[in-house]
């Protein structure tokens, strides 16, 4: 039996291979990125808008991105949905802080009529009186729910003081901005950030290049005109606010800080920091806040990569008596970092982790389209994963200590906590 | 075509083997047999914490996940009324190591105190962050035990109550493992660029000298038919007020399950539904509206949710929403509909057989049911389905001895 006290032999990952897609200029700033290799009849088209939810105040650019299969003056957002249910088809809709995202799955006899379809629905929208009224009905609904959620009240406060330099990027959403509709602001957001706000298409599916042809000619009209621009250089207070909730049985925490855009020289190095600490099931604040102290469900950390910058943040949920002993765990941790060097068990078990993560990551075309998407999106290449493999592979446990002493000090922090 | 081989070994272990060439990574997925339905109804909420247990460290091996990260992989697990499945995600060069781990934590478990008093704080915390911390995050909890007055289904997966997770002993835990945790009672899915031959030797080495035992004889309570309407109004502090209608559906292995699961679709699933269209769009009484079923494997629910529109009542809802459960007793469904529900189904299957780790799950869930070659069938089996099929389980599902309807009225802070 003594056999099984031995870990069977294992090889680190020392080869990926990543797989570019095709690049179509759609215009000289937009392109259409296509993964064709796929073993069988899905596809996937998404269409990225510039319109997230910081180009816009009172809510308007989420209200917007609700509204665009809402109806044309012939057909009804019902009847538009039963054309695309017949075909098989699934749309997806997703908003983030620099990016609105439109996403279209089919069966690739489908992605013609689905996707014109989609086209004529955004080109001939018409903020349909009814329809409008429904959608802001039902996401004030949500709103007053997610006011009740310890985890979306820190995440909203935390956006909002993080960001407190910058309007566009602070301002949550109010219960007002629900109110009533602003048809003429809608409209001309719509004009400016979807038909004339295409920022790129990206394609999954095994389709004949006039097929693709095809899909540039219907969307390429809505290309932005020009290099977009985003907001940079933000400035917040490090200081600690707790929002109360009387009947809450737990706390949620938010920390973090802003840190360095994706092309930065020290990203990749602290995204090892950042798994030794936070960012995987054995992590420093897993293994002592959950698998030690059971005062969570989970706890985790991440970078958050805009397009000019990017954030360092601290996510959890704790039992409401056991928030201010998390809060000093979480210090010690970072300053444990700063002040150990990390064994090298730990660091070659992170690696090969890490490693082991990447490889999973290029895996089959869909994923490796996202893998490309994620750096072409903030102007990298491929190299990026080139380089990341050998920083990955060869950083040193005083690497390590230096980038904790330089981002991991508590005092850098915002800190929101509500409950 | 999800294409496999199957073989057992001496002491009761099914193995499905699953080759892929075209992937570097590789899935092992572990399904017990075992899940909240196997309870007693004194001690709810075990087959969940002990799953949480079984990332505690094995009898030879003091830590589970450390490992498996070393090789490059990851794990995670879940449980539900039915079944508790585990799966390792690992680049495939490494594959011996989740067979390593995983034979080891079926061989027996560390049971150290430690790891048992620390995961009940975890899963207390989950149940709160889960069921007691979110609006309408009880409402399982108030609707299973409406719905079902003897099958275990009457209870949710994280139990009943947090006492019963706080009450657990490690003699609980050892009993749970001996009866539940062994060769017989599993069935393991080796999934990759891995042959047949490879996979036996593996297997074979690792898992060969588990000590066999015997699979344990499911006797669960059978639900009585039910055979009235019943009701039940909770107040809580949420936003609007929510209602929820059940009503008893064909168990998993039965064609009639899938049935119940397209009229599901009809009525709720997509913006152009019966109930979306007509409720939300068009009367405006709902702020939102789905419907589905939970998928058990005995005797489920199909499930009709939603909120209400401010100042609409839960009985000019109901007024509304049984016409249209009546129209799909009464009218036989259009071609163009039972062909746009069944197109939807098509995608859904060709996007799910994309995924190694889902594939690889699936095939255990198959062979439970009787036969891993039933996930090659599936949708044979829906494309099958008539306008008659559907009418026929329409007019046995929706009547109002069949319904359990559970509202959440509103109250202020």
């Amino acid at each position: 039996m003594s056999v099984r006290t031995k870990q069977p032999e294992t090889k680190q990952v020392d080869h990926i291979s990543f797989v570019k897609p095709q690049v179509f200029d759609v215009t000289p700033d937009v392109k259409l990125l296509w993964m064709k290799e796929v073993p069988n009849d899905t596809v996937r088209l998404d269409l990225f808008f510039d319109a997230g939810i910081t180009r816009g105040n009172k809510s308007i650019p989420a209200i917007v991105h609700s509204l665009l299969l809402s109806g044309t003056n012939e057909l009804s957002s019902v009847e538009i949905h039963e054309q695309i249910d017949a075909l098989g088809g699934f749309l997806d809709t997703d908003i983030s802080f620099e990016t609105a995202v439109v996403s279209i799955y089919c069966l690739r006899e489908h992605i013609r009529p689905i996707s014109n379809i989609v086209a004529n629905a955004i080109q001939n929208l018409a903020f349909r009186e009814t329809e409008v009224e429904d959608v802001l009905r039902s996401m004030r609904q949500q709103f007053a729910v997610n006011q009740q959620k310890v985890k979306y009240v820190a995440q909203q406060q935390f956006r909002k003081h993080l960001f407190a330099s910058n309007p566009d990027y602070s301002t949550i959403s109010e219960e007002s901005d629900y109110d009533e509709g602003n048809v003429l602001a809608y409209k001309k957001y719509w004009r400016q950030h979807y038909l004339e706000g295409l920022t790129r298409i990206t394609l999954v599916g095994d389709l004949e290049v006039d097929e693709v042809d095809a899909l540039i000619d219907l969307f390429g009209k809505w290309a932005v005109d020009g290099k977009v621009h985003h907001a940079g250089g933000f400035k917040f207070q490090a200081e600690r606010i707790n929002f109360p909730k009387n009947d809450a049985v737990q706390c949620a925490i938010r920390m973090g800080r802003f840190l360095f855009p994706k092309s930065h020289p020290d990203y990749i190095d602290f995204q090892v920091l950042n798994t030794i600490f936070g960012d995987y099931f054995g992590s420093r604040l897993m293994s002592n806040i959950r698998e030690d102290k059971g005062y969570t469900y989970g706890i985790g950390s991440g970078v958050m990569d805009l397009n000019q910058t990017g954030y360092f943040v601290i996510v959890t949920e704790v039992g409401k008596e056991v928030l201010d002993l998390t809060l000093n765990e979480i210090k010690l941790e970072m300053e444990r970092l700063q002040n150990e060097l990390v064994a090298g068990d730990e660091l070659d078990l992170v690696k090969n982790y890490m490693l082991g993560q990447l490889l999973k990551s290029a895996d089959g075309p869909y994923a490796m389209l996202d893998m490309y998407n994620s750096v072409d999106m903030y102007g990298l290449t491929l190299a990026f994963y080139d380089e990341a493999i050998q920083k990955i592979k060869h950083i040193t446990p005083e690497r390590i200590r230096e980038l904790a002493k330089q981002y991991l000090n508590v005092e850098d922090f915002l800190i929101i906590t509500a409950g | 075509m999800i294409a496999f081989n199957r073989f057992k070994l001496e002491n009761g272990l099914t193995v499905l083997h699953h080759f892929d060439p075209t992937t570097p990574m590789a899935v092992v997925n572990t399904l017990y047999d075992v899940g909240a339905r196997d309870e007693s109804e004194e001690k709810t909420g075990f087959a969940h914490l002990f799953e949480h247990l079984m990332f505690g460290g094995s009898v030879n091996i003091p830590d589970f996940d450390a490992p498996l990260q070393r090789a490059g992989g990851e794990s995670n697990a879940f449980t539900s009324n039915d079944i508790t499945n585990y799966y390792d995600v690992l680049p495939v060069q490494n594959i011996e190591t989740a067979l390593w781990l995983e034979s080891d934590r079926m061989l027996s478990l560390a049971f150290t105190p430690k790891s048992l008093e620390v995961q009940r704080n975890v899963v207390i915390e989950e149940f709160k962050q889960r069921y007691l911390n979110q609006p309408y995050g009880d409402v399982w909890l108030e609707l299973r035990p409406l719905a079902y007055k003897k099958h275990p289904y009457k209870w949710a997966t994280i139990g009943k109550n947090i006492q019963h997770i706080e009450e657990a002993t490690m003699d609980d835990v050892k009993a749970f493992f001996k009866a539940h945790y062994h060769p017989a009672n599993a069935i393991l899915c080796v999934a990759g660029n891995i042959s047949l031959e490879e996979t036996k030797r593996l297997v074979e080495k690792w898992y060969g000298d588990i000590p066999a035992s015997l699979k344990p004889e499911r006797i669960l309570p059978k639900e009585p038919a039910q055979t009235e309407y019943r009701e039940l109004t909770i107040e809580r502090k949420v936003p609007n007020d929510a209602f929820y209608y059940s009503f008893k559906m064909p168990e998993r292995k039965s064609f009639e399950y899938y049935v119940t699961d397209i009229i599901s679709d009809a009525l709720g699933r997509e913006k152009s539904s019966r109930l979306y269209s007509k409720l939300k769009k068009e009367l405006k009484l709902v702020t939102s509206i789905n419907a589905y079923i939970t998928g058990s494997l005995d005797e489920g629910l199909l499930i009709i949710d939603g909120k209400l529109s401010n100042g609409v009542s839960f009985e000019e809802l109901d007024e509304a929403l049984w016409p249209l459960l009546e129209d799909i007793k009464k009218e036989r469904m259009s071609e163009a509909e039972t062909s746009k529900l069944l197109n939807k189904i098509r995608t859904v299957k060709e996007f799910q057989e994309q995924g190694l780790l889902n594939r690889a799950m699936n095939l255990c869930l198959y062979e439970l049911l009787g036969d891993a070659n039933g996930v090659n069938e599936e949708n044979n089996l829906y494309q099958s389905i008539t306008a008659d099929h559907i009418k026929t389980v329409a007019n046995q599902l929706f009547t109002k001895e069949n319904t359990s309807l559970l509202r959440v009225k509103s109250i202020k802070e």
